[in-house]
């Protein structure tokens, strides 16, 4: 019963980080209709950004401080991420808005493996993982459940928090804020949407910087809970975010969170309880979105995919 | 481009070609690095060797002065196409001065080595420079509409333009093996030496192909295919004899044909059934294992020990099944929903192979000890003796990998031309349409999927005893990029596309060692800049080329035969194509 607890609340952990991550996929999606693989890039690149920040920027003076290092490191995370978002918008899928769907889909592949490699080379000592700094307090919130108790390390705890309350905010800003219409304008209808006076370039820039900024956040939180970071954290983390979003149903912000979750659960408890154990987690989560994929690539709460020319 | 061609007028065409020629002819003969570099004498280097000894000037610079020379015949002949191919010239140039100039400042320690450190030295700049107002010369004269030569030959002169060209090609191969020599510490300067030729090479393919004569040629062995096919494999089969015949070069030439055959399985799946497969290189770890099960090596589990081709076609179904499985989701996911679907397979792959799945991988062991392929009593790694020429060790393999290509190549090239083939080009092109006239897509998809994976399979096997040790290492994420890129750089749906994208992506970094860190970051960077700006590829199917560059397919723009059919209304109709939006 204890391991079962303490299994879900690790569950709920890491479908916060995916989350986080798997926002910017939908949202990327559900405008241009592009599968961003490289957004799992941007998260790794966000963690990275972070640790360079405590590392290089952050006096050494502050280190005690949590109030200070978590903050300046996530915006450091967060500045490095959307810097490298906007750079691959601008430069990579732009110039391919309207070139057959296959050309986008094999460029992000391009962009996903080329930011792995440039931080794997150009990031001091890259090339294994590398230790993440704990950055809040220590200790944790201690559940007394039946015949034992559930321990949540307080970093877990606020990573739980920050990721719904970045959630909850960016679907109050997409619902409510006048950029926030005019991004589901352009979801709905680009062109329709310039005929409006939304300017669609503008608005892709501000959804690939929002993802790019949940992202970054995702990936300092990350690194401070799992105390490492390494350059496959993307690869990994991004395609379990992708899992999400489709299983939640692409496209759909909500959904986007709930399939997180699901996503973390099935990880954690997959590996406890299926067989093969944990060497085979990854296992079930591809399989679940293969069926997914399969049996229902709309997601449970998306609408069927258009059909695209 | 157009807007740096825009500052250029027809007038400035001529004296920028003359001035671009004698530069690139001038610098190749002038000093190229100011002092010996830190690893000894850079290759055809530097000082005033020219008036020392004017006929021994060789490697780099003889290229940039072959190169300078013809520039400079053609700027002055009356050549059809002219425009085309100093384009050619002009970018060869370019890259052979740029490669060198770079690396000589890069070893040398920045520009000193290239302008006035011990003495001065601007044989490099010069020949950029040169090669930059060729280049500028070519564009401002205007690029010509394709030239064609006449192709209706008598059959035997046919035969021996066809002979020529393709010992030609050999020799090609052969130069293109060699160039540079071996990388590695003994050799520093390998890689330079190597992209250098690479630059020649393909300067002077442009401008072999700018005046007209490599679409000839491919037109003619089109005419005459048998003759070609066979010439051509003969042709193959000669490249022990010539100087790439080391033990060294065999494997390596026995490597990329194994990746050449998988890489145009792929191409079956991407190029022709237009579905991506980002999980492909599961299928050749499949057929490799598969085999390695069946050789009887002591890690097997299996304990049956098989004669090779045997294991090899089992290997090749087994695989063939697993992709008829992969494929079976086509049926109701489509696009990138799909190329997801299939990086879920190879994930699922890997993990299990990681983890040992039923003792059949050997897990991070691996499986070692497979044996080489024997037959008629001979060890496929031994030395032979053939006609009284001692050839190589790995010979063998070689011989064995180019019947791979061959054998699969041709049943590409009929696949393609069947009604198979144009089902899934239909499907490509438009699913719903070809739905519509009567193609059941669904039986057609699986069966791309099958038809690539049978394919990979079968060089899994091949890879396995070649290699001796299976492990999932070999298998992973990356490698399906490798070969995804290396059909993508080839040209999509293009035969010898992928059979050139994939010996482009397993020379280099056998060639460029001491840049081997940085191999996976430039596939990423060319993936996008290919996507960018040639999204046909190097070698581009003709149909492809309507739909990716907006070219109909005797390589002129869309937009020109458009208009020239409404100015002349009785022209040859013009295959369809669908322009960029």
């Amino acid at each position: 019963m204890t391991t079962l607890l303490q299994q879900i609340a690790n569950g709920i952990v890491l479908g916060a980080v995916i989350g986080l991550v798997a926002l910017g996929y939908t949202m990327v999606y559900g405008i241009i209709q592009l599968i961003n693989f490289a957004h799992g890039e941007v998260f790794m690149v966000g963690a990275y950004g972070g640790l360079a920040t405590y590392t290089w920027i952050l006096p050494h003076s502050m280190r005690g401080h949590w109030q200070i290092t978590l903050p300046a490191s996530m915006l450091g995370g967060v500045v490095v991420a959307v810097v490298v978002a906007v750079i691959m918008e601008r430069f990579a899928y732009r110039p391919l808005r309207n070139a057959p769907r296959l050309a986008p889909l094999i460029t992000a592949l391009g962009v996903s493996v080329f930011l792995q490699e440039a931080v794997r080379l150009f990031y001091p000592d890259a090339k294994s993982a590398r230790p993440f700094p704990a950055m809040f307090v220590g200790g944790g919130l201690r559940l007394p459940v039946p015949g034992g108790q559930v321990i949540l390390p307080w970093i877990r705890v606020a990573l739980v928090v920050i990721a719904i309350l970045l959630a909850v905010a960016l679907q109050m800003y997409v619902n409510r804020s006048r950029m926030g219409r005019a991004m589901r304008a352009t979801a709905q209808d680009r062109d329709t949407a310039r005929l409006m006076g939304i300017d669609p370039d503008r608005v892709i820039v501000l959804t690939f910087v929002l993802g790019a900024a949940l992202a970054g956040v995702g990936g300092v939180l990350y690194g401070a809970y799992q105390n490492t970071i390494n350059v496959d954290m993307g690869f990994q983390n991004g395609i379990f975010a992708f899992t999400a979003a489709v299983l939640g149903g692409i496209g759909s912000l909500r959904g986007a969170v709930i399939g997180a979750f699901a996503i973390g659960l099935i990880k954690t408890l997959g590996g406890q309880y299926l067989p093969g154990g944990t060497q085979y987690d990854y296992v079930w989560i591809f399989v679940v979105l293969i069926l997914v994929l399969v049996f229902r690539p709309e997601g449970l709460f998306g609408e069927a995919e258009k059909v695209r020319a | 481009m157009t807007r740096l061609t825009s500052y250029l007028r027809p007038g400035m065409a001529l004296p920028l070609r003359v001035a671009g020629s004698v530069l690139v002819l001038v610098g190749a003969l002038l000093p190229w690095a100011t002092f010996v570099l830190n690893d000894g004498p850079y290759p055809a280097k530097s000082t005033l060797q020219f008036f020392d000894a004017p006929f021994e000037v060789g490697g780099f610079r003889l290229h940039m002065a072959l190169l300078g020379l013809a520039a400079l015949v053609v700027t002055f002949a009356p050549v059809p196409g002219r425009g085309r191919i100093l384009r050619g010239l002009g970018w060869g140039a370019v890259l052979v001065s740029a490669v060198n100039v770079l690396f000589i400042a890069y070893n040398g320690g920045g520009l000193g080595a290239v302008t006035v450190a011990d003495m001065p030295a601007f044989g490099g700049l010069v020949a950029l420079l040169g090669g930059l107002a060729v280049l500028a010369g070519a564009y401002a004269g205007g690029i010509e509409q394709p030239v064609h030569l006449p192709t209706g030959l008598n059959r035997f002169v046919a035969w021996a333009v066809l002979l020529v060209s393709f010992a030609g090609l050999l020799m090609m191969v052969a130069w293109t093996l060699t160039a540079g020599g071996q990388g590695g510490v003994a050799n520093p300067y390998a890689g330079a030496q190597f992209l250098s030729f690479l630059g020649f090479a393909g300067g002077l393919l442009a401008a072999l192909h700018g005046a007209g004569v490599l679409p000839w040629i491919s037109r003619l062995s089109e005419d005459h295919r048998p003759f070609s096919i066979v010439v051509l494999l003969g042709c193959a089969l000669a490249l022990p004899f010539t100087g790439a015949g080391t033990d060294y070069w065999m494997t390596v030439a026995a490597n990329i044909g194994v990746y050449a055959a998988t890489a145009i399985g792929l191409n079956v799946v991407v190029g022709l059934a237009g579905m991506l497969d980002i999980g492909y290189v599961a299928f050749l770890g499949i057929g490799a294992f598969v085999a390695a099960n069946l050789s009887g090596a002591v890690a097997a589990k299996v304990d049956i020990t098989l004669p090779f081709p045997v294991a090899a076609v089992i290997a090749a179904v087994v695989a063939g099944m697993f992709g008829s499985v992969v494929g079976s989701p086509t049926l109701r996911v489509r696009g990138d929903y799909l190329a997801i679907v299939t990086l879920a397979f190879g994930e699922i792959f890997v993990r299990s192979a990681q983890n040992n799945i039923g003792g059949l991988t050997g897990g991070p062991n691996a499986i070692p000890g497979v044996p080489q392929v024997s037959m008629f009593g001979t060890g496929f790694s031994e030395p032979i003796t053939l006609g009284g020429t001692k050839l190589p060790s790995g010979v063998l393999y070689y011989f064995l990998t180019v019947l791979l290509v061959a054998l699969v190549m041709g049943m590409f090239a009929n696949l393609k031309n069947s009604r198979i083939g144009r089902a899934w080009i239909a499907i490509r092109e438009d699913e719903d349409v070809a739905k519509a006239m009567g193609i059941s897509t669904g039986r057609i998809k699986i069966l791309a999927f099958t038809v690539g994976a049978t394919t990979a399979g079968l060089s899994g096997a091949v890879f396995a005893h070649k290699l001796g040790t299976v492990s999932y290492e070999s298998f992973k994420f990356l490698e399906s990029v490798t070969l995804i890129s290396a059909v993508i750089l080839g040209g999509m749906g293009s035969i010898p596309g992928a059979v050139l994208g994939a010996s482009l992506l397993f020379v280099l970094p056998e060639k460029l060692r001491e840049f081997s860190d940085y191999r996976l970051l430039l596939f990423g960077l060319a993936l996008v800049l290919i996507m960018r700006f040639r999204p046909q590829g190097l070698v581009p199917d003709r149909h492809r080329r309507a739909e990716l560059a907006g070219e109909d397919i005797e390589g002129r723009p869309l937009e020109e035969t458009v208009s020239e059919q409404a100015h002349l209304p009785t022209a040859a109709p013009v295959l369809p194509g669908e322009a960029r939006a």
